[in-house]
């Protein structure tokens, strides 16, 4: 190999393909790829660092921002976390409603996903449709929380307003397996998507799982790791995890498409609940100066993108001694080194894109 | 639970809660857990800085198969063996805890500066970090 005919390839951090900031130092001989270094930090924000300056009650509304795009998911990580700490027990209607909101967040950044992987390989009307029916689910969020991302909805011990309408959920539901069915047609069987995305961008299950990647990217590669088995606010649902064996960038795909229906299965089976129960929201607990008794609390969920936790360690002060958070994405990318290796420059964006990679949750 | 199998093995250990501490051989160890245990997810490395007490990292591993896991915690000063050739994981971990903690893993070639730009001086979760930036002064 002459050295003179490397090429090294700045990729990011403003290319549209990359969902943010991501940049990618590429090593290229011709068009493949010898080398990838990612080169994160553009996003940071001191998550971690803000927590030990503020309350635990001024920090809460922060860390929907963590992941814009799945909010909740962090807020009931803090909750969660926070009520371990201080033994509340939460009421069966607040634990619905954390359900409900959880699983229609994940249907959103799936959908959101979906819309732009398409976008990423060049086919633009998709994007139009998931977004669509995202658009539906970002205006239920809006009306019960005033909020349309980022909704600090969650509070410690209970949730801010009480869920007082569910005509909308159930309107979208109805439709929903006919939306999956147009999504299926048009993108499923296109030869074009099947070609950039079929074998590509191969994980097998050691090295999925020696990265760290964890969620719907392990799910893709044969894994069944599904913290929701095992999680308390889905303990009495009837649901399957999304197993698939393809381990390439189109099962990815399609683990994201079938999950869709099986979060969409939890809710319906929560909106019943919802309607039988008939208790009082519970009254979150008091905002000001709440202190966690002294120790080490650690607590974690099924995020969309893969294992999120929250580790707080607490010196029985108002405010958090350290706080940490795992992100799923901040392994995917990490990863990259690995997977990108050997594969073609045309392939990089799709496989990058397949791991649904967001850039907040990298850099914190 | 097989935290007291372990405490039989390791007998330079302690345990504490959940965590398994130890002091020393942290590499051999977490080999040792990975390779004879199956536990062959690393979830995450942890930092914690208590001060006088040095900084204490937890490993946080997972055993996919039987669903298990395991926690080890050491408490370093300075700088402590790198187990990114163990997991891929760790060196997404190490290279975090070496731009906010400071923290030098041996073995580990890939360490810089990952959130704070280059010209940053010192690591923003130790405990003794001085912010110097005389923006944060504005309303004085």
């Amino acid at each position: 190999m002459n050295e003179a005919s490397l090429l090294k390839l700045n990729l990011g951090p403003q290319h549209p393909s990359t969902h943010g900031v991501l940049r990618l130092i590429l090593e290229l001989d011709g068009e493949k790829i010898l080398s990838c270094k990612p080169d994160v930090g553009y996003l940071h924000r001191g998550m971690e660092k803000m927590a030990e300056k503020l309350s635990y009650i001024q920090y809460l509304p922060l860390v929907d921002r963590i992941d814009y795009l799945a909010g909740f998911f962090y807020s009931e990580l803090l909750c969660r976390t926070v009520e371990n700490a201080l033994e509340i027990e939460l009421s069966e209607r607040v634990k619905i409603i954390r359900t409900i909101m959880l699983e229609l967040n994940r249907i959103a950044s799936h959908l959101l996903w979906i819309g732009a992987f398409l976008m990423d390989l060049g086919a633009v009307s998709p994007f139009f449709y998931t977004f669509r029916e995202r658009e539906i689910i970002l205006k239920y969020f809006e009306k019960i929380t005033g909020q349309r991302m980022m909704n600090n909805y969650f509070v410690f011990g209970g949730v801010r307003r009480d869920l007082f309408d569910t005509k909308d959920i159930e309107e979208f539901l109805s439709i929903l397996p006919s939306k999956i069915k147009d999504y299926e047609k048009i993108i499923d069987r296109n030869p074009i998507f099947i070609q950039r995305t079929k074998n590509k961008g191969i994980l097998d299950p050691e090295t999925a799982i020696n990265g760290g990647i964890t969620g719907v990217n392990l799910r893709a590669s044969g894994i069944n790791f599904d913290l929701r088995k095992t999680d308390y606010l889905y303990k009495d649902y009837d649901f399957t995890p999304i197993v698939l064996d393809g381990k390439d960038a189109y099962s990815r795909y399609r683990a994201r498409v079938l999950e869709l229906s099986e979060s969409s299965k939890i809710i319906k089976q929560a909106l019943e609940k919802l309607k039988q129960n008939t208790e009082l929201r519970q009254a979150p607990v008091k905002p000001i100066g709440f202190k966690l008794p002294e120790g080490e609390y650690y607590s974690q969920i099924e995020a969309p993108r893969g294992l999120a936790s929250c580790y707080i360690k607490s010196t029985r002060e108002e405010k958090p001694y350290r706080l940490k958070w795992r992100t799923g994405s901040y392994y995917s990318v990490n990863l990259l080194r690995k997977i990108l290796k050997g594969t073609y420059l045309n392939d990089a964006i799709a496989i990058a894109g397949s791991l649904d990679i967001i850039l907040p949750e990298v850099d914190k | 639970m097989r935290i007291h199998e372990f405490a039989n093995i390791f007998k330079d250990c302690e345990i504490v809660g959940e965590k398994i501490i130890i002091k020393s051989n942290l590499a051999k160890t977490i080999n040792f857990i990975k390779n004879d245990y199956g536990f062959n997810m690393l979830k995450d490395i942890t930092a914690v800085d208590n001060q006088e007490n040095g900084i204490e990292l937890i490993y946080r591993m997972y055993s996919t198969e039987n669903e298990e896991e395991v926690v080890i915690s050491i408490t370093v000063n300075g700088e402590t063996e790198s187990i990114s050739k163990i997991f891929d994981s760790a060196m997404a971990d190490e290279k975090e805890i070496y731009d906010l903690f400071g923290i030098n893993f041996i073995g580990n070639d890939e360490l810089e500066r990952l959130y704070m730009p280059e010209s940053w001086e010192g690591n923003p979760l130790r405990k003794d970090y001085e912010e110097k930036d005389e923006r944060l002064n504005w309303n004085e």
